[in-house]
């Protein structure tokens, strides 16, 4: 199964198409203002979806298995709070009493189960339009848990623990409210197949060579993270780690509207791009109180020299951790800048970026990875945005029996030769 | 399409991502976040009261393939696309007046060369001039991130950097 930019890039196109005409029709069967929020193609491995469900927060899902154009399974989720308050707004609309809901009887669930219908067939048709082919619609079937076992434990194109899935992925908020959800097509991995050999216009990147880097940056995050402990002498670890495909226009808005703390790098090589560091405000002051015993004076940003000096080697030395996994694996060399401290509103440190690599490209496969510490102020957003034409140069030329000689539990017999 | 939970009277600020183009009229306010080395560009007509907001990204919109379909990704084509669109809807281009903000230069990284801030202030302030509408006021270059919010009616763009005293600009 080979891929390119532009199989994704119309899988994007639906992605957004999709969620689209959702956040549509639920606005028209509620009346509740809704807006989409980022949509990605995720690249993800079976146990970080697993974690994405264990928040902790009780989900409701609608599930229908598609069969046609694309077969798998589309899931529309709910946090429970979202799913009773709009099936609350629906109720209240055909009965002019007040009530609150709190449990999902049968009328509740039957309610809950339409809009979520209604939102997975918006998808759908979203796709469908964009495919200019027909998708059926199984009957929805209602799900209610606490981790993703419910919601796709039992559904075969699921990735299992270790295995790297393409997941379309959308949020849809109503505006001003806190209900939101979030959808996830999981398709079978012979109809992605098909469907990227189909709109595939250039020789593209070879899936389990994409599989087997990302299987090699996540031991480079793994690497940022330890050196972050041994740095800080804070205990940290990987919390998120995902590969996305999303329009470069995404990538900003991704970033919290917050004033952040960061370290930027350019690095050149095989490939060449962008690693960005970014902390909120609170987690850089803890770095630095553990990294500058002394309590050195601040400017008015509350850094000061010392500080920022702190923040940019700690930077520089997480940012060489992680290049260097990637350069190993790729039997390359990838030379990097010397760090560029920011201290601004985070969108605002990440526009340069992707307006010098939207010279070239309208899409970026970006490496998002988050560090955390348990019980400490220590949030780290790691994003290593890759030029395409060069990650494409770089994947094409990795050697997947490298990978094989290094321990990973990857299962390289299933390539195949599409 | 109504907004449900929320206090009737004070509308939400309309806002404007990266690559959009808003255009509207009265005390609606647009606002876009995070501007780093984006440029936001606000056209308005003073009598009508009619005016839009962009954010780009790119200076030469000419020169790709899709600039059509994403008219405000390039300052060139989102000039023309807020013209049109303001003078479709009554205003009158003579009148029409510019003020831009952003374009910093935030990273100074080789690959970036003279810096995409820079390019991206040169092309509006190029194309404005070709189309003859005159830049009244700007707030631009520097190293600080901008939020910029225009309201068409008065034509006020307030620029919130997030850096030290001098914090709120009106344009």
């Amino acid at each position: 199964m080979k891929l390119d930019v532009n199989a994704l890039g119309t899988f994007y196109r639906m992605a957004r198409e999709g969620a689209g005409l959702a956040a549509g029709r639920l606005t028209r069967m509620t009346g509740v203002e809704t807006q989409v929020g980022v949509t990605k193609l995720n690249f993800m491995r079976g146990t970080e979806i697993r974690r994405d469900f264990e928040d902790g927060t009780e989900k409701v899902g609608i599930r229908v298995e598609l069969t046609g154009g694309i077969e798998g399974h589309s899931v529309v989720v709910f946090d429970r709070k979202s799913a009773l308050r709009i099936v609350e707004t629906l109720l209240s609309e055909s009965d002019t009493d007040e009530f609150d809901v709190e449990e999902f009887d049968e009328m509740n669930r039957s309610a809950a189960t339409e809009v979520g219908n209604i939102m997975n067939n918006g998808f759908v048709d979203g796709w469908a339009d964009v495919l200019e082919t027909v998708i059926d619609v199984s009957t929805p079937e209602f799900i209610e848990g606490t981790s993703g076992e419910p919601f796709f434990g039992d559904i075969d194109e699921a990735p299992d623990g270790g295995d790297l899935a393409l997941l379309f992925h959308s949020h849809i908020g109503a505006v001003g409210t806190e209900i939101g959800f979030s959808h996830y097509l999981f398709p079978k991995r012979e109809s992605m197949a098909q469907l990227l050999e189909h709109l595939r216009t250039s020789d593209g990147i070879e899936y389990d060579k994409l599989d087997g880097f990302d299987r090699m940056a996540e031991q480079g995050a793994e690497e940022v993270a330890k050196t972050a402990t041994t740095l800080t002498g804070i205990e940290t670890s990987v919390e998120i780690r995902r590969l996305n495909f999303v329009s470069l226009e995404a990538i900003p808005e991704e970033v919290a509207n917050e004033k952040l703390v960061g370290v930027a790098f350019e690095f050149d090589g095989t490939p060449s791009g962008y690693l960005l560091f970014l902390f909120d405000e609170e987690s850089a002051h803890e770095i630095v109180d553990a990294m500058v015993p002394m309590n050195a004076p601040g400017d008015e940003d509350g850094f000061g020299e010392m500080g920022t000096s702190a923040i940019k080697e700690l930077g520089n030395i997480m940012a060489s951790g992680f290049l260097d996994g990637w350069a190993n694996v790729l039997d390359t060399t990838i030379d990097h800048s010397t760090p560029e401290f920011i201290h601004d509103i985070g969108a605002a440190a990440v526009d340069p970026v992707i307006i010098q690599l939207g010279e070239n490209q309208d899409f970026a496969f970006v490496f998002d990875t988050v560090v955390v510490a348990d019980g400490r102020e220590f949030d780290c957003e790691i994003y290593a945005i890759p030029d395409e034409s060069d990650l494409e140069r770089a994947l094409n030329d990795l050697d997947v029996d490298r990978i094989d000689e290094t321990p990973t539990t990857a299962e390289f017999q299933e390539v195949e030769n599409t | 399409m109504k907004t449900y939970g929320s206090e009737p009277g004070i509308p939400d600020p309309v806002q404007v991502g990266i690559s959009e183009l808003v255009v509207s009229e009265g005390d609606d306010t647009l606002k876009s976040y995070g501007l780093g080395s984006c440029l936001a560009i606000a056209l308005y007509e003073p009598d009508s009261g009619i005016g839009g907001l962009a954010h780009i990204m790119l200076p030469d919109g000419d020169k790709a393939a899709n600039s059509d379909a994403k008219p405000g990704k390039y300052a060139d084509t989102a000039i023309r696309a807020l013209l049109r669109r303001m003078v479709e809807r009554g205003a009158s281009y003579t009148a029409v007046e510019a003020k831009i903000a952003g374009g910093s230069d935030m990273f100074e990284f080789e690959s970036f060369g003279d810096g995409v801030g820079k390019r991206n202030i040169a092309a509006a302030r190029e194309e404005l001039e070709k189309l003859g509408v005159p830049i009244i006021a700007e707030d631009v270059g520097g190293t600080d991130g901008r939020t910029v919010e225009f309201t068409p009616d008065s034509g006020k763009l307030t620029v919130k950097t997030a850096n030290g005293d001098d914090g709120v600009t009106e344009l």
